[in-house]
Order: C-alpha cells, then sequence, then structure tokens
C-alpha cells in the first residue's frame, strides 16, 4: 500500500480511537498471530470504526449536510453500519468480551455541507474497506471472518457509491 | 456456520464449501459466466465496451493470481469452464455478479490459509466494486435489458 494511504488510513483509524497492536498490523509493523485474542482485538478496532462511522453518518443527516439527493443513500449506509455494529458486539458478547463503546468527543463541529461533506463520508468508508481488507486474513474464527467479508462488501458498495457521487473512476 | 449473522446480508441458502478447491472452482465458474455475458453485452452496446473491458481485465488478472494460489495450495490446474448463452441484460449481470462475491465471502472460512484469504479478499473488493457499478446502472437505466 502506497504510504500516503497507509498514514490516511492510520489517521482516520486513530480518530475512531484504534489503539495498540492492530494499529501496527494496519501500519504493516505488526503481524499478530491469529489467536482467539487478536480477533477480540481486530473486532475491537473494526466496532470503533464502525461507531466512527455511524456518528459521522447521523450528525451530516441530523443537521442536513448531505446534498438532498442523497439523504437516502446516507440513511441506508448509517443503518448498514449500525448493523455491523450489532452483529461485531454480538460475536464479542458471544465470546465473553465487553465490546468498545464509541468515543464521547468526535469533532464533526467544522464539517462542511454538500459535496464536501460526502467527501468526509467517502474518507470513513475508505479507511473501513482498507482497514477490513488489511485485517481479514489475520481473523481465526469462521464466524467472524464470514461476517467480516459480507461487511467488507458492503464497505465496498458505499465506497463506490459516494465515488460516482463525487465524479470519482470507479472502474 | 456459527451464529451470529443476524442483520447482515448473508443469504438464507449461504453455501458452506468444504475445501479451498471447491471455492475456486465456484469462481472460475462464475467468473467465466460473467466475462461471457459482459462481452455479449459489449457487442450489442458500444457504451458499455469500457465497462465491459475493465471487468474482464479484473477478472483476467484474478485468473492469474489464482493459478499460482493452486499452486502454492497444492490444488492442480483449473478445470476448463462452460461458457454458457446466457442472458446479457444488465440485471442478469448484476444478478450473476453477486452470486459471484457470496461465493468469495462464503468461501473464505474454507480456504484455511492465511496469505490466500488475503488474495482472495483483495479480489472480491474489486468484484464487490463491479456488483456496485451494476446495481448503480440498473437504478438509472437498463440498456441491456
Amino acid at each position: 500500500m502506497p504510504e500516503s494511504r497507509r498514514a490516511f488510513m492510520l489517521a482516520t483509524a486513530r480518530a475512531a480511537g484504534v489503539t495498540g497492536p492492530i494499529l501496527g498490523l494496519l501500519a504493516g509493523t505488526e503481524a499478530p498471530a491469529r489467536t482467539e485474542a487478536n480477533d477480540l482485538e481486530i473486532l475491537s478496532a473494526a466496532l470503533l470504526l464502525e461507531h466512527h462511522a455511524i456518528a459521522l453518518y447521523g450528525h451530516g443527516l441530523k443537521r442536513s449536510l448531505f446534498p438532498p439527493g442523497l439523504r437516502a443513500y446516507a440513511t441506508e449506509f448509517r443503518g448498514d453500519h449500525q448493523g455491523h455494529r450489532d452483529t461485531q458486539i454480538a460475536i464479542m458478547e458471544e465470546r465473553g468480551a465487553a465490546a468498545p463503546v464509541p468515543r464521547d468527543d468526535y469533532d464533526f463541529g467544522h464539517a462542511p455541507a454538500g459535496d464536501d461533506f460526502v467527501r468526509l463520508a467517502l474518507e470513513i468508508e475508505i479507511a473501513a474497506q482498507r482497514a477490513y481488507t488489511g485485517l481479514i486474513s489475520r481473523i481465526r474464527t469462521d464466524d467472524y471472518l464470514l461476517s467480516a467479508a459480507f461487511i467488507l462488501v458492503d464497505e465496498v458498495r458505499h465506497m463506490t457509491v459516494w465515488q460516482r457521487v463525487l465524479g470519482l473512476k470507479i472502474y | 456456520m456459527a451464529a451470529p449473522l443476524a442483520g447482515l446480508a448473508t443469504r438464507a441458502d449461504a453455501r458452506d464449501y468444504g475445501s479451498a478447491g471447491e471455492v475456486l472452482a465456484e469462481i472460475d465458474r462464475l467468473e467465466a459466466d460473467l466475462d461471457a455475458r459482459l462481452a455479449s453485452l459489449a457487442d450489442r452496446f458500444p457504451a458499455a465496451t469500457s465497462l465491459a473491458r475493465s471487468l474482464r481485465g479484473d477478472h483476467e488478472r484474478h485468473r492469474r493470481s489464482r493459478a499460482v494460489l493452486r499452486r502454492r495450495l497444492r490444488l492442480g490446474e483449473a478445470a476448463p469452464v462452460a461458457m454458457p448463452a446466457g442472458s446479457a441484460s444488465v440485471d442478469a449481470l448484476r444478478a450473476l455478479a453477486q452470486d459471484l462475491v457470496h461465493a468469495y465471502a462464503e468461501g473464505l472460512p474454507a480456504i484455511k490459509d492465511a496469505q490466500a484469504v488475503d488474495t482472495l479478499a483483495r479480489h472480491m473488493v474489486d468484484d464487490a466494486r463491479h456488483l456496485a457499478v451494476l446495481q448503480m446502472w440498473m437504478e438509472t437505466e437498463e440498456p441491456g435489458a
């Protein structure tokens, strides 16, 4: 992965609250073993990204920052992220682990309206897509691997829709 | 396959693959079918030529990569795939692209090799993007219907 892309993904992951060895895995500086404990670390990191995405979409919808014709997409994608969150919380709880809660200090106060807000949504979708792509081969358990694969498919759809809306290349 | 998967876009009839070879064979079959229909669509609608070329180019790259994976996993060569003469409507392409994406997603747990999972997940990302493009095309018009 080019260094600029990696730096961007790491910045988004940090903003979402991701820390520790998973940040090292995303940075390419650590290669944790495929263990149950690391599955839980990956789940925690993925959940933080989902919390961040839900908060961003919620802010944009509440403040009408998405262009009017795109609210339906934003609502749909927020719902997808909420489904991803709930599924991953259920997996963590099934394994007796405590799921991380959303940060209480997301700072979207200066978020712009219109296409610029769509760009912010695109950035979190790109980060989520790259994070899941980078982490998926480290997942040990079949049920979480299957869930993560379908979540990744959703993230790609979100990313592709916003790229098209912004006139970016999609094929 | 173990729960929980409620709330996700998994299918009620999700396939439980038994081996990496079975997964790769299904990907080969669906990809070849999709490529044949993309070629047919591009023949009938020149506006689809660029899209068809791009998607088939990605698939050609994926096939080469899967051939390397087969050797590494000692699976033997891919079997020849029959080219069906199916519909080349945008909806038929979308349905086939969705089946291909599902084959990747449902097949990953059967791969049992981290490097192969990484490679196939990256292919799945390309194919999920293709699926999204076809879904958006369907939402606007359907020239191939």
